[in-house]
This record gives C-alpha cells, sequence and structure tokens, in this order.
C-alpha cells in the first residue's frame, strides 16, 4: 500500500497509524482537563476578547481568517478588477492566451 | 449478439440517441423517464467499462465505421479515409471519470430536480453532454473531434442556462457560448489548416505527416488556444466560475468532467497529433499557465461570499494543478523520464481525484441551496442541525481538495509537488501556498455555511442526494487509502499510453 513517487514513498496506512498516535495523545491530554464546563450556561457563549456578547452574537464564516484575508485584500482586489463580468474582457483576455500559444507554437 | 467489439461506438449511440428519446418517454410518463435514463446510463456505463477492461488487458482498441469490419481501418489504396475510434490507456481513463460523474449527477438528479423546474430537460442536455464527452475521448478522427468538442459546448451552456427563471444562469449560459463559439472556431480553423496541408482528418495519419512546417505551427498554436480556453487556464477562466457558480449542481459536475475531457484533448493534441515536433517550450506554457491558474483561483476563491462561486474557483485551481503536473512532465520527460512520468501521472491522477472531491463539494453547494434557498455565508448558518450528511461530506470534499492526508487529493498533489520541485522549486512553493489558501477558504466556507446555533428549520436531503454524494465520499476515501492500486491500473496505463505510446497509437491505425 505504498505510492512510490520518485524522490520516496507515500503510505497513508503508515500516516494513519501515526494519526491514531497523535489522537491518543491528545485524548490523553483532553481527559485530564477540567471536568467542571456546563452545557447550556453562559460558558457556551464565543469569547470576544472579554467583551460581553452582544444578543445573537455568532462567529461566523466571514469573521475567520479575518486578518489573514484583509492582508491578502489588496492584492486580490486587483486580481478582481480583472473579472469584470464584461463578456468583451474574456475574449480580449482569450487573445493574450492564444497570442501566447501561437508564439510558443512558432518558436 | 456479441456486444464486446462494438463497444467503443456502442458507449457513444446509446446516450446520444437515449438523451433525444428520454423526453418522449418521459411524456408518457415520468416513471417511463426514469426508468429509460437508468437503463441508457447503466448499458452506456457497461459499455465503458468493457471497453476500458479491453484496453487495459489487451492494448489499444481501434474501431472504423462503414467498413465490412470493425478492425479494418485503411480503406483500398492504404488510406485511413473513414470515421474511426482509437481508444488507448489515456481516453479509456477519461472515458472511465465521465462515467463515475455522470452516474451520480443523474442519481443527484432523480430528487434534486423537478418537473416543475425542467427535470427532463436537465437529464436530456446531461445525456447528450456525456455522449459528446465520450466522443471527444473515444475518436481518433480530429474532425469528429471538433463535432463532439461542439456537441459538448451546446449542450453544456444548455444546462448552464436552461432555467430560463434565473436571471444569472442565463447570463452565465451566454458568456460561456461566446468563449466556447470562438474557442471552438479557432479549433475549425486549426483542422482546416491540417487539412489543407496534409489533406486528411485522421488523427493517426495526420501525426505521421506533420513535420514542424509554418501551418502546422500555427494549427498547434490555435489547437493549444482554443483547448485552453475551454480547460479554463487563467487568463482565459473568466467563464468558468460564472459557469460552475450559477448551474445546478447536477449540471456542474457535469461540466468539470467536460473540462476534464478538453483537457484530454489539450494532451491527445501535444502528445499524440503534435508529439513528433513539439520541444519542452510548450510544456513551460502549460506549465506556467498552470501555476498561474492555481494562485490566481485560489486568490479570487478568498474573497468571494457565494458558497457556489468560491467552490468554482477551487474548481478552477485544481484544473491549475493539473496543467502544472502534466506541463511539468511534458517540459521533463525526454531528458529526465525518472521525473517526468511521475509528474504526468501526478497530473493525471489528480483529474480523478478532482472529479470526485469537486464534484462532492458542488453537490453539497446544491443541497445547501436546496435546503436554504440561499448561498450567501454571510445569511447561512447552523445548517449541520439539519444537514448533518451534507455537512460531513463538504467538510470531507474540502479536506481532499485542500490535499489533507489521507485524503486523495493529497496523493496526486504529492507526486506534482515532487515532480514540480526538481524543476523549480518555486512552481512547488507557489503550488503549496495555493493548497494553503484553499484550505483556509473551505474551512471558513464550512464555518459560515453549516457550524454555529441553528437557524430556519430545514428540510434533510433526500435519500438519493445522499446516496450520490456518498458515492463521490467513497471514491474521495478510497482514491485515498489505496492510491497506488489506482495509479497502478489506471494512471500509469494512461500516462504511458501518452508518453511512449504514440508509435503503437500510429502502428494500430496505420499498421506496421
Amino acid at each position: 500500500m505504498r505510492l512510490v513517487t520518485g524522490e520516496g514513498y507515500w503510505s497513508p496506512l503508515a500516516w494513519l497509524a501515526a494519526a491514531a498516535g497523535v489522537l491518543l495523545l491528545a485524548g490523553l491530554l483532553w481527559s485530564r482537563g477540567r471536568r467542571d464546563w456546563k452545557r447550556g450556561t453562559e460558558e457556551e457563549l464565543p469569547f470576544l476578547s472579554g467583551e460581553a456578547a452582544p444578543e445573537g452574537a455568532r462567529v461566523g464564516g466571514q469573521h475567520l481568517y479575518w486578518g489573514f484575508v484583509e492582508g491578502l485584500r489588496p492584492y486580490v482586489e486587483r486580481l478582481r478588477a480583472f473579472h469584470s463580468g464584461f463578456v468583451a474582457d474574456y475574449v480580449a483576455w482569450f487573445v493574450v492566451v492564444l497570442a501566447m500559444a501561437l508564439l510558443v507554437a512558432m518558436v | 449478439m456479441n456486444l464486446a467489439p462494438h463497444a467503443s461506438i456502442l458507449a457513444i449511440a446509446v446516450p446520444l440517441l437515449g438523451g433525444f428519446a428520454l423526453p418522449l418517454w418521459a411524456k408518457l410518463h415520468r416513471r417511463l423517464g426514469e426508468l429509460w435514463l437508468f437503463l441508457v446510463g447503466a448499458f452506456t456505463a457497461a459499455m465503458v467499462v468493457l471497453l476500458a477492461v479491453q484496453v487495459f488487458t489487451g492494448g489499444i482498441q481501434v474501431y472504423t465505421l462503414g467498413a465490412s469490419s470493425p478492425g479494418e481501418t485503411l480503406a483500398p489504396g492504404g488510406f485511413p479515409i473513414r470515421i474511426m475510434l482509437v481508444v488507448d490507456g489515456m481516453g479509456a481513463f477519461t472515458a472511465l471519470i465521465s462515467v463515475l460523474v455522470a452516474l451520480v449527477s443523474f442519481l443527484y438528479a432523480w430528487r434534486f430536480l423537478t418537473e416543475d423546474h425542467g427535470k427532463t430537460l436537465a437529464l436530456t442536455l446531461g445525456l447528450l453532454l456525456w455522449a459528446g464527452m465520450l466522443g471527444m475521448v473515444l475518436t481518433g478522427d480530429l474532425f469528429n473531434f471538433f463535432v463532439f468538442f461542439e456537441v459538448t459546448s451546446i449542450a453544456a451552456c444548455g444546462l448552464i442556462g436552461y432555467r430560463t427563471w434565473e436571471a444569472r444562469g442565463v447570463e452565465a449560459a451566454f458568456k460561456t457560448m461566446v468563449m466556447y463559439t470562438v474557442g471552438g472556431l479557432l479549433v475549425l480553423l486549426a483542422i482546416a489548416v491540417l487539412y489543407g496541408e496534409h489533406g486528411a482528418l485522421n488523427l493517426a495519419y495526420l501525426s505521421s505527416r506533420i513535420q514542424g512546417s509554418l501551418p502546422d505551427r500555427i494549427a498547434l498554436g490555435l489547437l493549444l488556444g482554443g483547448l485552453l480556453m475551454k480547460v479554463g487556464a487563467v487568463p482565459a477562466h473568466m467563464w468558468a466560475p460564472d459557469a460552475y457558480g450559477e448551474a445546478p449542481a447536477q449540471a456542474v459536475i457535469l461540466l468539470v468532467a467536460n473540462t476534464q475531457a478538453s483537457l484530454y484533448g489539450l494532451l491527445r493534441i501535444l502528445f499524440t497529433l503534435f508529439g513528433g515536433i513539439t520541444d519542452p517550450v510548450v510544456g513551460w506554457l502549460v506549465t506556467g499557465l498552470g501555476t498561474v491558474t492555481l494562485v490566481v483561483a485560489a486568490l479570487m476563491a478568498v474573497i468571494q461570499t457565494d458558497l457556489g462561486r468560491l467552490v468554482a474557483y477551487g474548481a478552477v485551481s485544481q484544473i491549475g494543478y493539473m496543467l502544472l503536473g502534466v506541463g511539468v512532465g511534458f517540459t521533463v520527460i525526454r531528458a529526465r523520464p525518472e521525473y517526468g512520468l511521475v509528474a504526468m501521472q501526478g497530473g493525471i491522477f489528480h483529474m480523478l481525484n478532482d472529479a470526485a472531491a469537486i464534484g462532492l463539494l458542488f453537490l453539497c453547494v446544491g443541497a445547501v441551496e436546496r435546503a436554504a434557498g440561499a448561498r450567501d455565508l454571510r445569511g447561512l448558518g447552523g445548517l449541520s442541525h439539519d444537514l448533518k450528511w451534507t455537512a460531513g461530506f463538504f467538510l470531507l470534499g474540502a479536506l481532499a481538495l485542500a490535499g489533507i492526508p489521507p485524503l486523495n487529493g493529497f496523493a496526486s498533489k504529492f507526486m506534482i509537488y515532487e515532480s514540480s520541485f526538481r524543476l523549480s522549486p518555486i512552481l512547488t512553493a507557489l503550488a503549496t501556498l495555493a493548497s494553503i489558501l484553499l484550505l483556509a477558504v473551505f474551512i471558513r466556507a464550512f464555518q459560515g455555511a453549516f457550524l454555529g446555533p441553528r437557524g430556519k428549520p430545514s428540510e434533510p436531503e433526500p435519500f438519493g442526494m445522499v446516496l450520490a454524494m456518498g458515492v463521490l465520499a467513497l471514491a474521495v476515501l478510497a482514491l485515498g487509502l489505496a492510491p497506488d492500486f489506482f495509479v497502478r491500473h489506471l494512471v500509469a496505463p494512461a500516462a504511458e499510453a501518452l508518453w511512449q505510446g504514440r508509435d503503437l497509437y500510429l502502428a494500430a491505425v496505420l499498421g506496421g
């Protein structure tokens, strides 16, 4: 069950065995944690830097990796500008690819 | 009657004719239509599997239409003038992918669509698209390749825009149609140039005659341009997020398979038709476009808030990985076959892995849209309370697509990373960066759509949809846990057929 890749190999079963060991260790650590957590109390509320959570507060998908996304945004917005939604622009970019293909084919 | 010698033509003819007959049966009774679809789907799948077994055990299969026997490839005078189907390992591999995707698509549509929402029309177009894909990958004739290329284009645009009551789908269909038409015209022009130069349309015969003259090279450039557009390579990819994002889920996975049929066409052109004259610089073009594709699409996915468009950009980025793998392979395989072949296998294996993982994600998007009536991640949440299966399948597909071991995406990406590193570590670094971006994107999407407190109660997914998603989830697990089995029995013969199979391909048609 080994996928030979030239440089080495990949064995999913070996990985699963290692993952099982890590899970066992994690389970051991978890079992030694506090047992006084109560479901249905304020302990379930999201932790917002120690601030009181507003009514109906929820950490949604758009909040995850917020800094990561905002950091990338200036670069991505430039890319978004290319995706104008105008079909004439689509064809223009296709002409660019065609020109590259013809150039390479002629070499 | 022994159907085995006719498997290749039946694999194309049955879904083509069955698709046109489907509305007639459905008109008589809805159940008759469903029964007909089941029969056509099962028979076509059986023919493709039979054909694949023939190819993987007995080598290239040739079927000549209009001859006194299917094996009679040359007309009197020694010229291959008849229409011919030529199936090698790569053709059989791509046809098997289309079978997996088409059967899952029809199973999903069984409960996903209703007659009020154009079910029969969608299934008819789906069968025609499948027939077109099979025609593209099984034909040995360049003009027939163009005909089936157009069949897939028309059926695909129909599938994107048949929901005429939704403006965005129609707009996406129009844009895709414009791009497909321009690309198709260039492919036709290339075929006309080759016909004018060599007076033939048979792929093997043309391959034996092409010497690298100026018209030959112009035809190569035109074919490369047209096929790279249909594959969805950046920057000619812009139709793809529109199409994938707006088509209904059961149609999108067929569009993904159609993209892979076009990638097959690109590989056939590079390795077989122009295999005698192309040099590594073409491989660099494919490698470069693949790298740009995977990075740009992953970056674009970061800022999407529509779940459908987010997965659509994920799908485009996976095309980049396939192009990177086969591009690296094409660049170095003659000089360094030991890692060029691994790169080729990685790119080809990723076709199958992508079909399973991204197909699963698109089906999950369909289930979300059906349950919540929306796809905007800013308004979704808590769907795992009602859509338990969909939530699990989405997580599985997302992790697979991001290349998390031991799921299937990892195995093929690992092969691509290792081999591209030998060509240039920058390629590997960019490919890894794109995978990290995709992991972040899909974790955000999973959190946004499925986690959190329960919102408006949603109806659970019907059994047919769960079953369809389950088939792809099983494929993701099986391909991930036993990659060596699939690489040895399916991927390696496909890669060998491209790399070292040109002479065999020509000999199977032209003799000698």
